[in-house]
């Protein structure tokens, strides 16, 4: 284990304050100048059950969780069977000493203290950030101000909890773990939010949504927003309610987007396709969870990705691009939004529950934020399909004194509905016409990260996954060449070239490759091996670092 | 004045009950200018359907949406700029059946649209099925026994859902329909206007014109218009409803305008960096 990654992990019922908890933790760690990676893992359902979040810490930036903890904290026995093979060489579990007695472990009675308190089971997650701080050696007054600041309701009850709990740990495992200082204080923000701010900061005006999981907070962000920015934020009755409204705002000039799971995304693929004909700048961020179906709501998957690059009936130019990093949802979801803008398509910004979920440190130069801008016209009379070199129609919005005619059926250039052999074939030619210039525009963006490596075989990944991969070669000490197409459709494949006859290792969380078969079939590599994970949870780096050296 | 027809050849049956509909929204246009309503601010909406063919008739911007989908355009086109006046065209099953959801939503928000529901009780364009308000026992291609379906009485429908105007009217008396149109489109909230419409290879004019009666007078309280909605045959027009309620928008930001007052990137940027501070 490289010895300056600190892992903690804190599990227990719904509603006991786990995400809390593990939250409080990331800011203890970033108040020492330290990188986190938080991952919450949830089930779908309100209280009870077995919810826990990993916390990993480490003065350099930190990609993943690790599943191995230093510091386990169990609000319960479910939480011991659980995590019981979670645990880190010299790593410490706590146990409830009122639900159980253990061999190992340090059992305190986080149950018959808390009875002592009115708000009983609030005060799990108390406990385990009393107990985190008396282990990394924190003062009690550093406690208190944590205290003071994160758990507002019943501060004095809380404190009181918290010192007692401190009390019990010090004597044995005080300063247990030290932590190493970094070099100073970053923001802690999920996925989601940087998704949210991202869009805002590209120019965001509407946004609607019907809440689904992963992409549900993408909506309480935004709702929550809505005043300080200005924003429409709708929660509409249904998600094709929500993209067509979303289309009906676009073409007054609003800047909208829409947000949803793959089931969602389903029901969209209607509108989606209308976008295309209509020419409607729209930007659908799609949070992928397990499916198909209902499939495992709260837990993270790759296998939309198929459905994202083709979704929606007929021939038009569809944008895909996933963000790998919560610092990048940010940049990226700006530039989308400037894209389906500037080429009049809607655009997907393919994420997971993984990305949309789980927090990062970040640093975000926000001037690098781009501003969705369209093509406007001057003056003359109007024409919205105007056919011009590069396929893209000046716009104009109502109110105007010219007539702007938005058409879901094939259209003329006025967009007056036509059946005409000729102008079907025309506006074919003109919509295809932006594929090109779109090219031409992207080679003059990151399309790809490549991270050169001294090793002969390369791996291929996309996503979160990036993440999980690049915290699986550091910790296996690995250095293949890792490269990561941020736009999926159109694939970079002038960017790929290079690898084709190279030996190539494709690492995704579908359980049939279709990453791996985008490449093989877009950029006509070959692909040797994929490592694939299925089962809804995230890579672990130490896990894919041995499957990684399996292969290499 | 620009005319208010396009240069599209008009494909109704002639005869049909649609030109009555037209005529009355070409007529509306210039009173509704009269009383201060910028031509230029009035957006139309249509889904699919033999209703939906206005779009390209009418010389006036808008959206040709998706078959029953073209309220929720018409609800984005008024959040996004509420400085827009939003004409929704639909036809009974484009608003009734593939759409019923958008619509009894929209009159649920109240939302400050004109909903004008062409009534042909007939999927026309497609070749004649039943529709959401056609007469149990219709025979259609699809239903060749007859349709095992009551119809939906679209007056009550749309009070209970939260319309703040509903009207029927008849596309064989344009005078009285434009009057609807023109009420309907001031009306600060949603509108619901159903129209009679004829569709000539299904229904004859004459099985309108014989039934066709005018409310009496309009009802006063919701009672009232729902008491009249029930009782009267399904061929009487006029006004059933109107009252007041806050507008969809309004609730959601006031008298503000996303587009119009749409902050800068410079100022989004110096909220964004302060919230990333307090993260």
């Amino acid at each position: 284990m490289d010895s300056n990654v600190f892992t903690f992990l804190v599990g227990g019922k719904a509603g006991e304050g786990v995400k809390k908890a593990g939250s409080v933790a990331a800011h203890i760690f970033s108040s020492l100048g330290r990188h986190i990676f938080q991952m919450d893992d949830y089930m779908s359902l309100i209280r009870g059950g077995h919810n826990f979040s990993v916390v990993s810490t480490s003065p350099r930036w930190i990609s993943s969780h690790y599943m191995k903890a230093n510091l386990v904290v169990n609000f319960d026995k479910r939480s011991c069977e659980t995590h019981m093979n979670n645990i880190a060489e010299k790593g410490i579990m706590v146990y409830n000493s009122d639900e159980q007695e253990l061999e190992i472990g340090v059992g305190i009675p986080l149950t018959s203290e808390a009875e002592k308190y009115p708000m009983k089971n609030l005060m799990y997650g108390v406990g385990a950030v009393a107990i985190l701080s008396a282990m990394i050696g924190f003062k009690k007054d550093q406690l208190n101000q944590i205290i003071r600041s994160e758990y507002p309701r019943g501060i004095e009850d809380n404190i009181r909890f918290a010192n007692t709990i401190y009390d019990i740990v010090s004597p044995d495992c005080g300063a247990k773990f030290p932590l190493e200082k970094g070099d100073k204080k970053r923001s802690i923000i999920p996925g989601n939010v940087a998704i949210s701010l991202g869009a805002i900061a590209g120019g965001l005006d509407v946004y609607y949504g019907y809440p689904m999981t992963p992409a549900s907070t993408i909506l309480h962000t935004l709702a929550r927003e809505a005043e300080n920015f200005g924003l429409a934020v709708v929660h509409a009755e249904s998600e094709i309610a929500v993209i067509n409204m979303a289309i009906g705002s676009a073409f007054t000039g609003a800047k909208s987007m829409v947000g949803t799971s793959g089931g969602g995304f389903a029901l969209m693929t209607e509108g989606y396709s209308l976008a295309g004909i209509t020419e409607t700048p729209l930007l659908v961020i799609l949070s992928q969870r397990p499916g198909p179906a209902t499939g495992v709501p709260t837990y993270t998957e790759q296998a939309d990705l198929a459905f994202a690059l083709t979704a929606g009936h007929g021939d038009f130019l569809r944008i895909v691009a996933s963000p790998r990093t919560v610092r990048e949802a940010y940049y990226l979801t700006s530039e989308m939004l400037d894209l389906v803008w500037k080429f009049q398509t809607p655009g997907i910004l393919l994420t997971e529950k993984h990305l949309s979920e789980s927090s990062m440190t970040v640093e975000i130069d926000l001037e690098k934020s781009k501003w969705a801008e369209p093509k406007m016209h001057k003056d003359g009379d109007y024409k919205r399909y105007l056919d011009i070199h590069d396929g893209i129609s000046p716009m104009l919005f109502p109110p105007s004194n010219q007539i702007i005619k938005w058409n879901s059926y094939e259209h003329d250039e006025f967009g007056i509905t036509t059946e005409n052999a000729e102008m079907i074939s025309f506006m074919h030619d003109k919509r295809n016409k932006k594929l090109e210039t779109l090219i031409e525009y992207l080679k003059g963006l990151e399309t790809v990260k490549i991270i050169r490596g001294e090793n002969p075989t390369n791996i291929f990944t996309y996503g979160s996954t990036y993440m999980s991969v690049l915290e699986a070669l550091r910790y296996g000490r690995l250095n293949p060449t890792t490269i990561a197409p941020i736009y999926l459709s159109p694939l970079p494949t002038w960017e790929l070239k290079e690898f084709k006859n190279q030996d190539n290792v494709v690492i995704e969380q579908s359980s049939t490759g279709q990453f791996t078969k985008l490449l093989e079939e877009k950029a006509g590599l070959k692909i040797r091996n994929t490592i694939k994970q299925y089962d809804g949870r995230p890579f672990d780096p130490i896990e894919l670092s041995n499957k990684i050296k399996e292969v290499l | 004045m620009k005319d208010l027809k396009t240069y599209a050849e008009i494909t109704w049956c002639p005869g049909c009950g649609n030109f009555g509909i037209f005529t009355s929204v070409r007529n509306a246009i210039p009173l509704l200018e009269e009383k201060g309503i910028k031509r230029d601010n009035i957006v139309i909406t249509s889904g699919i359907g033999c209703h939906a063919k206005i779009f390209d008739y009418l010389n006036l911007s808008g959206f040709y949406g998706l078959h029953g989908r073209n309220c929720s355009n018409s609800e984005g086109i008024k959040i996004a700029n509420p400085d827009l006046k939003v004409i929704n065209f639909s036809g009974d099953a484009n608003g009734l059946a593939e759409g019923l959801a958008h619509t009894m939503f929209a009159a649920k928000r109240n939302q400050d649209l004109t909903f004008i529901l062409h009534n042909n009780s007939v999927y026309a364009l497609t070749t004649g099925q039943f529709s959401p308000l056609a007469e149990k026992g219709w025979k259609g291609p699809s239903t060749p026994r007859g349709s095992y379906e009551e119809p939906f009485n679209p007056i009550s429908l749309m009070i209970e859902a939260g319309a703040t105007f509903v009207a029927r009217g008849f596309a064989g008396d344009v005078k009285h329909l434009t009057d609807l149109m023109v009420q309907g489109v001031e009306h600060e909230g949603f509108a619901f206007i159903e129209v009679l419409q004829p569709a000539v290879p299904y229904h004859k004019w004459e099985e309108y014109r014989e039934q066709i009666e005018y409310l009496e007078k309009e009802p006063d309280t919701y009672f009232e218009a729902m008491k009249a909605a029930k009782e009267k045959h399904k061929f009487t027009i006029g006004i059933f409803y109107r009252t007041t309620r806050p507008v969809y928008h309004k609730e959601l930001y006031g008298e503000y305008n996303p587009i119009k007052k749409r902050l800068s990137k410079e100022t989004r940027i110096e909220k964004i960096h302060k919230i990333l501070e307090s993260k």
